[in-house]
């Protein structure tokens, strides 16, 4: 019998394979392992990703929940209340407010690529994408030098999950604790010396005269912290690896860099690093001879959505000239990625130095070792050859 | 499922059956619909699925929230009268037929 564990490293190692099972035979599963539905049709997870009223996220969107961040965070609010606190936010992400971190982005990026100059090999994780991200992050949240690593280390924990009790860990939790009292710590600072910073203008912001509470400010920038960590570091390294594994993709795209994007695009469609969320059934769904019940949890898994053959013409071929158009990398709908443009910019500047300094790459092990987590894929180390 | 039919700078014509609900930005994007990009991915945050409503229709839809009509200040193309950004545009069956036009640039 067909079973689909999210928790199990056979389903963080290759997903995919899974999925095929799933969208052929299984297009509405009830997995035991994850006590979830799962969704795992393109036209499915855009629907149900459509329908916010019926595929509610107020009880959590990560895959295994964080304790007491369900309803405080904008992925897991619902409208009309989700879209005001979005609305609080949203300019600071948006494109072309976005334009002025260009440079301060590409001196970061230059700087981490220095650092490679004459090695060997490298750890593209380690030695390059978290010293880059967590530089990016602090400077376009302004936040205090001095805790990079640290802050790091716990945002790439606390997203985990353990295989053997399909739950948070003691360590996990401890990791999300952690963030929080940090976040804490940075809010009643800028309270007390605001500057024009996001966290300053959100953590003060009133909606319709309705102020976020306390915990919604705490919580909102413990994700963004974590987002902006753990999401775009997660990306990178799969697209890292995809540019050492097609290696013909790459000297296209160290020849003429404006391919970049091209390739990213493909990327976030063929093996973007958030895999599957999650919403919860606000009332009865009969959906391909299955009846979903109010209440149940249902997984939406973007993975698989972005490799539906019913969608993309030989979705297993990696192909940079595919321009996919409406791909699920960034989930979609009111509850899309906020951070898109940074995310596109800081990849595609990190990797425009990076093939300056380091053209020619190869992954050093055939097979890598996965991160633990329902929710994101991405290798826990990724060392690669120069040259 | 209302039929949508989109034209492009080109001329190329295109008509979509779209479920309802889906917006009409999904609707271009999931059928290799060129004009439109909807970069941020439907959340009303980087206005590159900008089109043009028939005017004669425009007072079937909802009006514009307060964030698109500030987003409809940043399109590329010139700004028109049936100015609206196609991710904030659902599918219903009252839109059987509808005619948008898409600008020649998006960003």
């Amino acid at each position: 019998m067909f079973r689909f564990d999210p928790y199990s490293p056979l389903v963080d190692a290759d997903p995919f394979p899974f999925y095929k099972t799933l969208r052929d035979e299984h297009p509405c599963f009830w997995s035991e392992e994850a006590g979830m539905w799962v969704l795992s049709r393109y036209t499915d997870i855009v629907a149900a990703g459509n329908d916010w009223e019926t595929y509610s996220s107020a009880r959590g969107n990560l895959m295994t929940e964080l304790p007491g961040r369900a309803g405080a965070t904008l992925g897991t609010t619902d409208p009309p209340r989700h879209d005001r606190l979005r609305g609080l936010i949203q300019q600071a992400f948006m494109k072309r407010n976005m334009e002025s971190m260009a440079e301060p982005i590409r001196n970061i990026a230059r700087q981490c690529a220095a650092d490679l100059q004459g090695k060997k090999q490298f750890e593209f994780i380690g030695d390059f994408s978290s010293k880059f991200t967590v530089r990016v992050l602090f400077a376009v949240l302004g936040l205090p030098l001095g805790d990079e690593q640290t802050v790091r280390d716990k945002a790439v924990m606390m997203v985990q999950s353990d295989a053997k009790t399909r739950a948070k860990g003691p360590e996990h939790i401890a990791a999300y604790n952690w963030m929080q009292e940090y976040a804490a710590k940075v809010i009643a600072e800028r309270r007390a010396n605001p500057t024009n910073d996001l966290i300053s203008q959100f953590s003060m912001a009133e909606i319709d005269g309705d102020k976020l509470d306390e915990r919604e400010v705490l919580l909102t920038t413990t994700t963004l912290i974590m987002a902006g960590i753990e999401s775009l570091g997660g990306f990178m390294s799969m697209f890292a690896l995809n540019m050492a594994d097609f290696a013909d993709a790459r000297r296209q795209c160290v020849a003429n860099p404006a391919l970049l994007p091209d390739a990213i695009e493909e990327s976030l469609r063929f093996n973007t690093s958030a895999q599957r969320f999650r919403r919860s059934l606000q009332k009865d769904v009969e959906l391909h001879g299955q009846t979903m019940k109010a209440g149940d949890f249902v997984c939406m898994a973007y993975g698989s959505g972005n490799r539906d053959e019913r969608q993309f013409a030989n979705p297993d071929v990696y192909d940079i000239s595919r321009k996919p158009r409406g791909h699920l990398g960034f989930g979609g709908g009111v509850h899309a990625c906020l951070g898109t443009a940074i995310a596109r910019l800081s990849v595609k500047v990190s990797f425009d130095e990076l093939h300056k300094v380091i053209p020619e790459y190869r992954r050093v092990h055939d097979k890598l070792d996965w991160m633990p987590s329902s929710t994101f894929r991405s290798p826990l180390r990724l060392d690669l050859t120069n040259g | 499922m209302p039929h949508i039919t989109y034209i492009e700078a080109s001329g190329q014509t295109t008509t979509v059956a779209l479920p309802e609900g889906w917006s009409l930005m999904q609707g271009a994007t999931a059928n290799g619909i060129d004009g439109i990009l909807g970069e941020c991915g439907g959340s009303c945050a980087c206005a590159t699925c900008h089109c043009y409503v028939e005017e004669s229709r425009l007072g079937e839809l909802p009006p514009p929230s307060e964030n698109e009509l500030a987003m409809l200040e940043n399109v590329a193309a010139e700004r028109r009268p049936g100015s609206r950004l196609a991710c904030q545009i659902k599918a219903t069956a009252t839109l059987e037929g509808l005619i948008v036009t898409l600008p020649d640039v998006q960003e």
